[in-house]
């Protein structure tokens, strides 16, 4: 294999590339100074809700994660915070425990809750969890009133922590420094997240579930620790208020409480770091204080211009923002990227005889895989074998079964009978993501390629998703196109480059399986060349098995070593291609095709 | 517990049931044709209520009965139809769903903001049509039995849509497949917009016939769309079938929760419901599970 290894570890951090960006202080700086100057200067009031307002952001902090890298809505963070608070107070001001004691089990009512939602994360996603978040919006207020025996009812429970409510200079508490450090910490984990592998599998489960579980991701788990960190940081937010406010009520945490969260975020543009600072000041700020005779129009207001933010700025403030700017600079110029750059691949055909000789192991034996959708026959008892080391084609019109092949192989579809196995094992009822992690990988026909993340991240998360690539086969070109494209933007490549990436990433998942669908869709003639010398350069020199659709006959018949012609959900014929191409069957169905 | 208390839990749970499985119908016929789901429908329900009790004269005939009716539901129509446009006017090609939840949602707060403006925290009280009716020797609000009779009316009448109309045969087809749909030359958009437009009727009707006892207030909205949505969460996303089923289920077990260990844990009940069904049977316990899409 690659005789650079040594070469490779040269740039394996953990967090590669990690740079905090600067609106993280000027975040923290803003906020530190609207507690501590008011502080200084003795002003009890403004120091009092600059510092309510603080704990606010942080809440909204954790909700701008949760929306623009997990991609998931709650509307009842409130009612995290509320639990919080209220198990706070409870402990501190009906059972005398001390402070940091109440804190803690403040911290894990706030974890149980967030356990409520990240529970139903594991299954399902996106509004079926802002259903369930929603819920316990509404239930949470409900439940404090009927628990007044627990909880203090409809009176509410006073708790004031002396020691932390000792002004230190001027109105300034060890809880105003507290409030500042908290915020500082969830906006640095928010600014820091996008660059760690969390948060890439974040981003990747976000936008495709699907490219997710082909990565060896299982997406529920995901979707569960977003949930879980959000509401740590936001109990975190809730313990603090007990010792601010001095007094937990019932009516605090209503559904409006949970719900104006996620509008300061709305309102103030996810995805955006500051926008949860903008977002709470906007929304809270100027109606409770600015504008004390309208609090009554504030739903209202926060409504309204929830609605015309997301009139006004369909794809979000950021979005809408850069994209303005790329249109303004005449739209940067496209890029493309070249797998003969990725690949220590000398250009010339290998030789029949440097090819490593199979041993004939079937890595793929899929028997007689039927599946229908109401009356459509996807697959009508088809059958497939695949030998270890060999290029295999699968071939056919449109709709005629392949993509529902790859999908029955790959574990995205299951069926309605028949059996699959993967290495030798049956895989027929197994997770797309647990497959993945047996060791195959795959691209698919509209490629799954993140924007948010940059070319080099973009083939880095096959590596990571995988979980168990070493650094043999990499090869000394990969570290200098990893320097090349570190930093470059995904959007500026054309489709047909965007299907190479995918392939780059499968490459560096190390997978020995690979299923491949239409990699030469959009490509020139030039790049599709390129491209079968690098499937048989994987072949021969990587070791791998490709199983490849591909529309492309005169490429197929160039690499494969066996093809497969499928038809209406059945197998039309199978073997050499020499035979198949002398089969009358094969030659009806392709009549009129580009080849054959 | 004796025959009389399970005859009122049954009746009062069903007519509640009814309520819960129209919001749900309407969730349907929106997220069948656009794949959103209308944050805004209990509000919107109890926006009917609101206006029921605002213009309903105090002694009505059956003719005013009738005319403010059909003002509200038509309103109805037209209000949800232009909730339709701006929900959609963000969604230029593809569903995204950030944006949908986000604008459904505002406009469910705007609704109820305004409702609050108006009448505060209190309670809209609506006088029924009809008398009481005795069941078991227990009087019953002859409301519970028109939203009975209503459920089962747009029941019938959006499954004869689907079947008969064209409109409605568009409607199941850009179901079925969005993109065949519009590749076969269906106006896509302006279907999505029937759809909201019928859900607005069934959501304004539902509001007026069961005004007098539906729970009219600001507040109140969000627990009827909770409660809708986990019956279609049971019966299975886009079923209207399933909606009648898991409406009736909820309406029973949340009356029974109410009645048993009073009216405050009535919603703790139905989210524990849900949350269950979500854990165990995403796809619902009557539904078919929806086939994965690569």
């Amino acid at each position: 294999m690659s005789q650079n290894s040594q070469l490779a570890s040269a740039d394996r951090s953990p967090v590669q590339g990690l740079r905090l960006p600067s609106m993280v202080w000027i975040g923290i700086l803003a906020i530190a100074a609207s507690i501590l100057v008011p502080g200084a200067l003795g002003n009890q009031y403004w120091s009092y809700t600059f510092t309510l307002v603080t704990l606010y952001i942080i809440v909204a902090v954790m909700q701008n994660m949760l929306v623009s890298e997990a991609g998931q809505m709650s509307f009842g963070q409130g009612a995290i915070f509320g639990i919080a608070a209220v198990t706070t107070a409870v402990m501190i001001g009906l059972h005398g425990q001390p402070f940091w004691f109440s804190a803690i089990g403040g911290l894990i009512a706030g974890l149980v809750l967030g356990g409520l939602f990240a529970a139903p994360a594991l299954r399902v996603q996106g509004y079926y969890l802002g259903f369930v978040t929603l819920s316990a919006a509404l239930v949470f207020p409900q439940l404090l009133i009927a628990l007044d025996s627990i909880t203090g009812g409809v009176n509410g429970v006073p708790a004031f922590v002396m020691s932390l409510s000792t002004p230190l200079y001027g109105t300034i508490t060890p809880l105003s420094l507290l409030a500042i450090l908290a915020m500082a910490a969830a906006l640095i984990f928010h600014g820091i997240l996008p660059h760690t592998v969390l948060g890439r599998r974040m981003i990747i489960v976000s936008n495709s579930p699907e490219a997710a579980q082909a990565l060896g991701i299982h997406p529920g788990t995901i979707r569960s620790i977003a949930f879980l960190i959000a509401a740590f940081g936001t109990a975190v937010a809730g313990v603090l208020y007990v010792p601010l406010v001095g007094f937990v009520g019932p009516t605090a945490f209503r559904v409006d409480f949970s719900i104006f969260f996620f509008l300061a975020v709305i309102v103030g543009g996810q995805g955006k770091l500051l926008g949860p600072l903008i977002g709470v000041w906007l929304l809270y700020l100027v109606p409770n204080v600015l504008l004390a005779d309208f609090s009554h129009y504030r739903l209202l207001i926060y409504g309204a211009v929830a609605l015309v933010v997301m009139l006004a700025f369909p794809d979000g403030v950021v979005g809408t923002v850069s994209s303005f700017i790329a249109a303004r600079r005449g739209g940067a110029s496209k890029v493309a990227i070249s797998l003969n750059d990725a690949f220590d691949h000398d250009g010339k055909d290998v030789q029949a005889d440097d090819r490593a000789e199979p041993n004939g192991a079937v890595l793929i034996s899929v028997q007689e895989a039927r599946k229908s959708f109401g009356n459509a026959v996807a697959l009508g008892g088809a059958s497939l074998t695949v030998k270890e080391g060999t290029i295999h084609g699968l071939v056919g019109p449109n709709g005629s079964g392949k993509t529902s092949m790859l999908n029955t192989i790959s574990g995205f579809m299951t069926l309605d009978s028949g059996t699959v196995k993967l290495f030798g094992r049956v895989v027929t009822g197994l997770a797309p993501w647990r497959r993945t992690r047996m060791g195959l990988g795959r691209t698919f026909q509209t490629p799954r390629i993140f924007d948010r993340l940059s070319i080099w991240e973009n083939v880095q998360i096959g590596r990571e998703g995988y979980g168990r690539g070493g650094d043999a086969g990499r090869s000394s070109k990969l570290e200098v196109f990893a320097a090349k494209w570190r930093d470059q933007d995904p959007s500026l490549l054309p489709h047909g480059q965007r299907r190479l990436l995918e392939i780059l990433r499968v490459m560096e998942s190390d997978a020995p399986l690979i299923l491949l669908d239409e990699p030469a869709g959009g490509l020139s003639t030039e790049e599709r060349t390129e491209l079968s010398r690098l499937l048989v350069h994987f072949r021969d020199r990587l070791g791998k098995t490709i199983l490849l659709v591909e529309h492309d006959l005169s490429m197929v018949w160039n690499v494969a070593d066996e093809i497969t012609v499928m038809e209406t959900g059945t197998i039309a014929a199978s073997g050499l291609p020499e035979n198949i191409k002398s089969n009358p069957k094969v030659r009806a169905l392709f009549t009129g095709g580009r080849d054959a | 517990m004796s025959i009389d208390e399970l005859a009122l839990i049954l009746v009062r749970g069903l007519g509640q049931g009814a309520i819960y499985a129209l919001i749900g119908m309407s969730f349907n016929i929106v997220v069948n044709s656009s794949g959103i789901l209308n944050f805004a429908n209990g509000t919107l329900m109890i926006l009917a209520g609101v206006l029921a009790f605002l213009f309903l004269p105090a002694t009505p005939g059956f003719v005013g009965w009738a005319l403010v009716a059909l003002a509200i539901v038509a309103f109805l129509f037209v209000f949800v139809l232009l909730q339709g446009v701006l929900t959609l006017f963000p969604l230029k090609s593809s569903v995204e769903q950030h944006s949908w939840l986000i604008t459904t949602m505002a406009v469910s707060v705007i609704v109820s903001a305004c409702i609050h403006l108006y009448g505060g925290s209190l309670a809209f009280r609506v006088p029924p049509l009809l008398p009481p009716v005795s069941v078991f020797g227990l009087s019953t609000p002859s409301a519970y039995f028109l939203l009975i009779g209503l459920a089962a009316f747009w029941f019938v009448m959006i499954g004869w849509f689907h079947k008969n109309t064209r409109a409605g045969l568009a409607m199941s087809a850009v179901a079925q497949d969005l993109d065949a749909g519009k590749a076969a030359g269906i106006p896509v958009r302006r279907i999505q917009l029937y759809a909201f437009g019928i859900s607005g009727l069934v959501l304004g009707t539902t509001g007026f016939v069961g005004a007098p006892v539906i729970n009219i207030s600001a507040e109140t909205g969000i627990g009827y769309l909770l409660s809708g949505f986990t019956a279609l969460v049971i019966g299975g996303l886009g079923s209207n079938l399933g909606a009648v089923v898991g409406g009736s289920l909820v309406g029973v077990l949340s009356m029974f929760a109410a009645y048993r260990f009073g009216g405050i844990y009535q919603d703790t009940v139905t989210m524990g419901l849900l949350i269950a069904v979500l854990m165990f049977r995403p796809e619902g316990i009557f539904g078919l599970a929806a086939s994965r899409k690569v």
